[in-house]
């Protein structure tokens, strides 16, 4: 069944999206990351403009996570407050990374910094996670007792001033860290057209050192906020948002968020990681590609008129 | 006096779309274009016809990939004015066989008569004391960029050109049939019918096509072009409420 799409302007297989949009849904409620690093590449694969799915990509995201969230409030392991603080900054970067994409488009290498930052971010992240989960892994399987979690987070977390109380997440540290993380997944978010769970759920295992099982819900929160935020400044300042498109992945996204975060449940946390590790590499690995093989086509047509 | 009985009236053509306005709504896979004509010749000398349709203009910006330090990275773009979103040449028989360089250069018929220009790349300068001299900044490659904007609009099926798109199925009548894809802008298109005869256009008939969207999507263009702000929230509101509804149906289950 084919639909015609009123904003991008292109005619897509309606079932095809919704069977894609469940796929990501639920790869979304299991790893508590939007799902947007994998949905905007196949989308612009698909035909659709880069600007639209980019703009639609952000409302999909929004719908599957707040799907996910509602099922890990119930089992109270989001951290409301992080989230909240996570987002302000996540806010501020959007804005900044909304204006360093339209410089890089206006100068054509938008495409290159999509795929250096695709290549940089999701391989680095995907080859770390890798290493750290395989050994847990292999630990496991040895019978050796998993490798004592470090209890000292880096000191700048304490040091620095306005120190805020996360009860949720046992934590007593300073706003600064949190916010500055919230602003860098930000500004990567406007010029990936992604949510930036995958740089945010490491970050707060790694960096803050919160409790594994409150990350996944309050990264999933974070996300909620900013890619709202993004749909609304996207549709009221670029007109990219492409209400039938996105309503084609949501009615499969939300159902697969559902059956994702139910499915969370049955896997160990290692191998979740070494799952999610495994798909963030080959992701980033496709998209830095282009990069380096010799193109069949030297000349590309760029999308959207110079502004 | 003159003898007006005795001038040849002179040949004449004459044309008609069957559809006039292409209405583009969910169930939109693409149209087809189809154009019935008249040629009206007493003498009956060999005649061919020319169908060139155009889309609205959309500027392009083209960037190509060169190699910096072993990465393949994009050129700065070039952006080339003046060009049809969509471009359809549809004639008798080959069109280096109907006319010669200059009518159909005149008429911009065929992809390679097509006028698009790079015009910011151009400037005109005084060069060994000639003055008002064009020089290209993209100097010899000039022509590589102009056909590799062609071949990619090409390969997207927005130009072609189509050497038996037009068929003569009576004696001075004629069928045109030209395939619009879903990716066709919307817009105001004019198809224009040329009269050939002796390698010359003897006769011009300009017709115009309407494709607009209708219906849901119209409305929702519309209304995201309007009230884009209002727009914006409507649709986080209906992602924020499906997500709700999804939690709540899987509770219950």
């Amino acid at each position: 069944m084919h639909f015609y799409l009123p904003i991008a302007e292109v005619s897509v297989n309606a079932l095809l999206l919704v069977v894609l949009g469940g796929l990501v849904g639920f790869i979304s409620g299991l790893f508590g990351i939007g799902g947007g690093f994998l949905m905007t590449p196949v989308l612009v694969f698909m035909g659709i403009p880069p600007v639209v799915a980019v703009a639609s990509e952000a409302n999909h995201v929004a719908a599957s996570s707040v799907s996910s969230v509602i099922a890990y409030s119930r089992k109270r392991v989001v951290d409301f407050r992080m989230g909240g603080v996570l987002a302000t900054g996540g806010a501020i970067g959007s804005f900044i990374g909304v204006e360093v994409f339209r410089w890089l488009r206006l100068i054509g290498q938008a495409d290159m910094a999509v795929s250096v930052s695709y290549l940089l971010f999701l391989g680095v992240i995907g080859g770390l996670m890798l290493m750290e989960s395989v050994g847990a892994i292999l630990r496991r399987r040895k019978g050796q007792p998993p490798k004592p979690r470090r209890e000292r987070r880096p000191m700048l977390l304490y040091a620095l001033p306005f120190k805020v109380r996360f009860p949720r997440s046992r934590l007593y540290i300073s706003v600064i860290p949190p916010v500055l993380l919230g602003v860098f997944v930000g500004i990567l978010s406007a010029v990936m057209g992604v949510g930036g769970g995958f740089i945010l759920v490491p970050a707060m295992i790694y960096l803050l050192r919160m409790p594994a099982p409150v990350v996944v819900g309050t990264s999933l929160f974070q996300i909620v906020i900013t890619t709202s935020l993004t749909s609304v400044l996207q549709a009221g300042r670029n007109q990219t948002v492409d209400i039938v498109l996105a309503t084609l992945l949501l009615i499969g996204g939300v159902i697969g968020a559902q059956l994702g975060a139910r499915a969370s449940g049955r896997f160990r946390a290692e191998e979740l990681r070494a799952l999610l590790a495994l798909l963030v590499l080959a992701v980033g690995l496709r998209m830095g590609a282009d990069l380096f093989i010799h193109p069949d086509e030297a000349f590309v047509l760029m999308t959207g008129t110079a502004r | 006096m003159i003898p007006l009985v005795d001038a040849p009236p002179a040949p004449a053509v004459s044309a008609a779309l069957t559809d006039t306005e292409i209405r583009v709504s969910s169930g939109f896979r693409g149209a087809r274009i189809v154009l019935y004509g008249a040629v009206f010749d007493p003498k009956d000398r060999p005649s061919d016809i020319v169908v060139i349709v155009r889309g609205p203009d959309q500027p392009i910006r083209i960037a190509r990939k060169t190699q910096v330090a072993g990465l393949w990275l994009n050129s700065r773009p070039v952006v080339f004015e003046g060009a049809p979103g969509f471009y359809r040449v549809a004639s008798t028989r080959k069109l280096q066989d109907i006319a010669g360089f200059a009518p159909l250069r005149h008429l911009g018929a065929g992809l390679e008569h097509l006028t698009i220009a790079a015009p910011l790349e151009r400037r005109v300068e005084t060069r060994y004391g000639v003055r008002d001299v064009v020089v290209s900044r993209l100097g010899a490659d000039y022509l590589d960029w102009r056909r590799a904007v062609l071949r990619l609009k090409e390969k997207a099926g927005l130009y072609a050109a189509d050497p038996g798109g037009v068929r003569f199925v009576d004696k001075g009548l004629f069928r045109a049939q030209l395939d619009l894809p879903a990716e066709a802008p919307i817009g105001r298109y004019s198809a224009r019918i040329v009269l050939f005869q002796d390698g010359k256009p003897v006769s011009i008939r300009d017709r115009e096509l309407i494709v607009e969207k209708a219906g849901v999507e119209r409305a929702l263009y519309v209304f995201s072009k309007d009230r884009p702000w209002t727009y914006g929230v409507l649709s986080v509101i209906v992602a924020l409420g499906a997500g709700w509804v999804a939690s709540v149906a899987f509770r219950r289950s």
